[in-house]
């Protein structure tokens, strides 16, 4: 169900959902949910079933129960578009939980702070704490190590027999790492990894590190 | 004006031009000023077009007896072609006769070609006769007061009726027909077919199922045309591939056979084959610059009209095509046809080889290139079949309802429409009359509320209803974006092909685009393109010099034997297995006929003998009593193959039910490969095949079911939601100049079938991707009958040290199934990241 990974001396835990808790610091980190993008296709005439939307909101209360943190950090594209009526979920979602929330922005996120503010989540275009820097957009900077989303990572397997699998994964290289995207209704893009890279796949119930071929 | 003067008008007209009129000409035009419904059977370049035109013409003539001194405005007649590089050709023929007669009747021409400026002048004042697309005719009705532009329309022509039927863009016509019967009421609608094995049911499909039997005809044009197919055998079977689907290796074959006719037609499979083809022609053969040419849907029209242009004129040598040149166009200059590779239908076959020899009376000649060695067995069922006239059958749709919901948001943007009345309409087509009114409860909630019950935060939008039940779409977003729906009915995301500079090449599919990076190289329309950007939808390129080996692949190419074409594969193949290939004398008969066939050896089997001793080396040639298993080891994993002989459609069917069969015995993944003459489970594990034969896993019991459930461990009903999504509009594509919020509407047809999957696996959308993989591409019926012969046969095993010649075209295909019944955890242990090079 979850697989832990030590990055300068800080414990993360990886979790199959796609999130990702800083032990030390009690913080959960969750990126790209998208809430709103079904209500936004139905609301232009596309007919994504209705019954995905709370899944979203199933999972990230599961993360919650289970790691109880303290502060809660979205790494962007929280929003997937303008406001709909999914907007009245998520804020009654917000004013159910515990943790601080802070939203760091992303290309999707183009709905008015004040929405955002007015609910008690604190908006930035990035976020600096100790030796890490957390983004929306995979970033590099010196001597900082960057955990980001943006990407929705996914890798491919290959096996004896022409086995093939896609999976949707953490993607690690020596100065940063990109989660997953959270989101039920989100699609993925492939990264093909060299060998200084460490993956982490996640399915539907685990969170596998992913060997590298030769 | 009575019949017969009427006839007179049009026999003078003949004269004329020094023609007499053929009986099924004639028997047409009485059937029709008789206000008959019917389906005319006739070929291509035998004077359909006159067939049908002339009683159009002459019933406008008896309905107007001053039709030389007064016009009557307003649409008359309808004629629909499914290819609108067509279009002109016909209205040439039509114009002619219509001015001939002295008539002052207009002509129009609407299609996606056609320019905005006449659309609009079109909409207020319709010419006569209109010549248009399946698709532009369902704009027509997407448009306000459609009702009134039809309703004095008099007759409508489907031509290359056989080209929609079994495709969705005929459930679309259809559909169009049901609504046109009640707008228009004294609709003639005839329909214009090549032979198929179902032409009554091409009938009733076109015509509709409450269609009085009385008031509809079906009229054979019996021209008897002489057709030659000639094989080109490799002169040295030894270094022939056993495998492969590109034939060059017998490139300089055709050289001769080109040399010596006026103009060659080349069929290839494949707009890449074609792409290959014409480069590798010029390579080898710089003297043909300027002297062949190459034609295909992907390319720009101007120059494909070019092209058709060049070889009316005999000015070109040859043409290197695909299925875009398959219909209409009468091409006189053309002598010779060469199909290279497999051409997977005989009734596909026979329309090429009638492209030559095209005017009446001569013969049409053509040659069949085959691009491996069993294509050959091939080649000799093709002999058989043209000998025979053995066609196959084109297969209707039954329950699109894609297409349907497609077709009710259409109405819903014009005038809106009442259910009631559309119910009776559409229930009397073919496709839906099956129907239940559940099912159109499910539909109508599916427009109105996004197939939810009413939630208080729901905002889904779509069609509306009026306090009088009008359903009806009000805002102007929706209507916008559905118009631009209605021409992708064929499905896939394409990005058009620019010069940087400007300059239109033509499109190519974005998933051959997505995986290219800036700088690379490609080919394409003949040139060597250099990529350079991808923006709105369209891709920049500029020349290159480079050379390259890029070429786009188009998906779709995959076709399947009919269950006519696997007949004969297997006899053709069950003669080879009989003693006096190898030059001993026939036994006495075992097999009923095959004892009398078994001396007519064609040439093409001759030809084979080497690969078929190779064959018996480890393996046997398989005779009819006989299923043939084969089981060896390679670097890629333990191969198992069996050899049915059905054809790919029925070979995906079993591969899957036995693969899923297998894997209840102990946990295993395959991956699956198919062709028409076998089918291969591929594992990193062996299967035991005494097991497999002792657990008589090709019974017929349970078989729905147990196809069924290895449906949803493999993904080929996922390949079928994908055009699903697009037709009913869930997946938006194609737009110009998308904004963000179009962006934010983009998503790929493959999340939302997971996201049916997990929450709403009782949509009938999800639904119909499973019941068409059933009835269109898995073909229930011929898998359960397969089933039953293979009951009979005795199951010859043999376990081989390396790959045999059956099995090798096989084996290295790459476009594969899977299949599992492992955890994923297990799997995923096993296996490993691919890596950047």
């Amino acid at each position: 169900m979850i697989e832990t990974i030590i990055i300068n001396e800080q414990v993360f835990i990886m979790h199959y959902s796609g999130a990702l808790f800083w032990q030390e610091k009690e913080i959960l980190l969750i990126s790209d949910v998208h809430f709103g993008k079904v209500s936004h296709f139905r609301k232009f005439g596309a007919a994504v079933p209705q019954k995905a939307i709370a899944k979203n909101f199933d999972l990230l209360n599961e993360v919650l129960t289970f790691f109880s943190p303290k502060e809660l950090f979205f790494l962007g594209d929280l929003f997937h578009s303008s406001l709909n009526q999914e907007w009245l979920l998520f804020q009654d979602w917000v004013a159910s939980i515990k943790p601080k929330i802070t939203l760091i922005k992303g290309n999707h996120d183009i709905i008015p702070d004040e929405n955002y503010t007015n609910i008690g989540i604190n908006c930035i275009d990035e976020l600096l704490l100790e030796d890490f820097l957390f983004t929306h957009h995979p970033e590099e900077r010196q001597h900082l190590f960057n955990i980001a989303g943006h990407i929705h990572p996914s890798i491919k397997l290959q096996g004896a027999g022409r086995q093939r699998l896609k999976l949707p994964c953490f993607f690690k290289s020596k100065n940063q790492l990109i989660l997953p995207a959270f989101g039920t209704f989100t699609g993925t893009y492939t990264l093909t990894p060299t060998a200084d890279n460490e993956i982490f796949a996640i399915t539907k119930e685990d969170v596998f590190k992913v060997s590298l071929g030769s | 004006m009575t019949r017969e003067e009427l006839y007179t008008i049009a026999e003078n007209w003949f004269q004329e031009q020094n023609w007499t009129p053929f009986q099924f000409q004639k028997d047409t035009w009485k059937a029709f000023l008789q206000g008959k419904n019917g389906l005319l059977n006739a070929p291509t370049g035998s004077g359909k077009t006159y067939a049908l035109w002339f009683p159009i013409i002459l019933n406008y003539i008896k309905n107007n007896p001053e039709y030389k001194t007064k016009h009557k405005k307003g649409l008359k007649a309808i004629w629909i072609t499914p290819l609108r590089a067509l279009s002109e050709e016909i209205r040439q023929s039509a114009e002619r006769v219509a001015a001939d007669l002295g008539t002052q009747m207009t002509l129009g021409i609407r299609t996606g070609d056609t320019a905005t400026k006449e659309r609009t002048a079109q909409k207020k004042n319709m010419p006569d006769l209109l010549i248009t697309t399946p698709e532009s005719l369902q704009l027509l009705l997407a448009s306000k007061g459609y009702d009134k532009v039809f309703k004095d329309c008099s007759a409508i022509v489907v031509d290359e009726w056989h080209e929609l039927l079994g495709t969705k863009r005929g459930v679309q016509m259809e559909l169009a027909l049901s609504r046109l019967k009640t707008v228009s009421k004294n609709l003639r609608i005839w329909g214009i077919s090549a032979t198929i094995g179902n032409l009554e049911e091409a009938r009733d499909v076109l015509l509709g199922v409450q269609e009085n039997a009385k008031k509809s005809i079906l009229i054979k044009a019996k021209l008897d045309k002489k057709i030659t197919v000639k094989s080109i055998i490799p002169k040295t079977m030894e270094t022939f591939p056993w495998r492969g689907h590109l034939g060059l290796h017998l490139l300089e074959e055709i050289v001769p056979i080109i040399n010596n006719s006026k103009t060659t037609l080349l069929f290839t499979n494949t707009r890449s084959q074609c792409e290959i083809w014409f480069q590798k022609i010029l390579e080898k053969h710089p003297e043909y610059a300027g002297d062949i040419a190459m034609h295909h849907g992907s390319i720009n029209k101007e120059t494909r009209v070019w092209v058709e242009q060049a070889i009316r004129n005999g000015s070109l040598k040859a043409v290197v095509c695909t299925s875009s040149l398959d219909l209409g166009v009468d091409f006189a200059p053309v002598e010779t046809v060469i199909q290279i590779g497999g051409p997977k239908g005989v009734a596909r076959f026979l329309q090429r080889a009638g492209r030559s020899g095209h005017s009446p009376g001569k013969e049409s000649v053509i040659h069949f290139l085959p691009t491996h060695a069993m294509e050959l067995i091939e080649a000799s069922a093709l002999q058989q079949a043209v000998k025979n006239t053995v066609v196959e059958d084109r297969m209707p749709y039954l329950n699109s309802f894609d297409v349907l919901l497609q077709y009710l948001t259409t109405l819903a943007i014009s005038d809106g429409f009442y259910p009631k009345e559309i119910y009776q309409e559409i229930k009397h087509t073919f496709c839906y009359q099956g129907i239940t009114e559940p099912q159109w409860q499910w539909l109508l909630n599916f427009l109105v509320m996004g197939s939810q019950s009413l939630q208080s935060y729901d905002e889904y939008k779509k069609v509306e209803v009026e306090a009088d039940g009008k359903f009806i779409v009000h805002n102007k977003g929706i209507a916008m974006r559905h118009r631009f729906q209605i021409g992708t009915i064929v499905g896939d995301a394409n990005i058009i092909v620019k010069y940087q500079k400007g300059g239109y090449i033509g499109s190519i599919e974005e998933f051959f685009i997505s995986k290219l990076t800036p700088g690379d190289v490609f080919t394409f329309a003949g040139r060597n393109l250099e990529f350079i950007r991808i923006k709105n939808m369209e891709a920049h390129v500029r020349n290159s010099t480079k050379k390259t080996n890029k070429v786009p692949s188009w998906m779709g190419g995959r076709l399947t034997f009919s269950a006519q074409m696997s007949e004969l594969l297997r006899e053709e193949l069950y003669k080879a297995a009989s003693p006096c290939l190898s030059g001993r004398q026939a036994k006495p008969s075992t097999g009923g006929e095959l004892s009398t066939i078994a001396g007519e050896l064609s040439a093409e089997l001759k030809s084979l003998t080497h690969i078929f001793d190779k064959q018996r080396e480890e393996s046997i040639v398989p005779k009819p009593n006989e299923l043939l298993i084969e089981t060896f080891k390679t670097r890629d994993g333990f191969h198992h193959i069996f050899y049915p002989f059905e054809g790919r459609g029925v070979h995906e069917a079993m591969g899957s039910l036995l693969g899923y069969r297998i894997s209840l015995l102990s946990p295993i993944t395959f991956s699956l490969a198919f062709n028409d003459y076998g089918f291969e489970l591929l594992s990193d594990q062996e299967i035991d095949m005494q097991q497999v034969l002792d657990n008589d896993l090709f019974t017929t019991d349970f078989m729905l079911s147990d196809l069924q459930k290895s449906l949803n461990a493999t993904e080929m009903a996922r390949r079928k939601f994908r055009d699903i999504a697009v037709i009913s509009g869930m997946v938006f594509t194609g737009y110009p100049n998308k904004g963000i919020k179009m962006k934010h509407l983009q998503s790929s047809s493959q999340l939302l079938f997971d996201v049916f999957r997990d929450y709403e696996a009782d949509n009938l959308l999800f639904q119909q991707a499973f019941t068409e993989t059933f009835e269109h591409q898995l073909e229930e019926g011929r898998l359960r009958l397969a089933l039953e012969r293979i009951a009979t046969q005795d199951i010859v095993w043999k376990a081989c040290k390396k790959p045999t010649p059956f099995s090798f075209p096989i084996i290295t295909d790459r476009l594969r199934e899977k299949l599992s019944s492992e955890k994923l955890a297990d799997r995923i242990k096993r296996m490993t990241a691919i890596l950047m090079k």
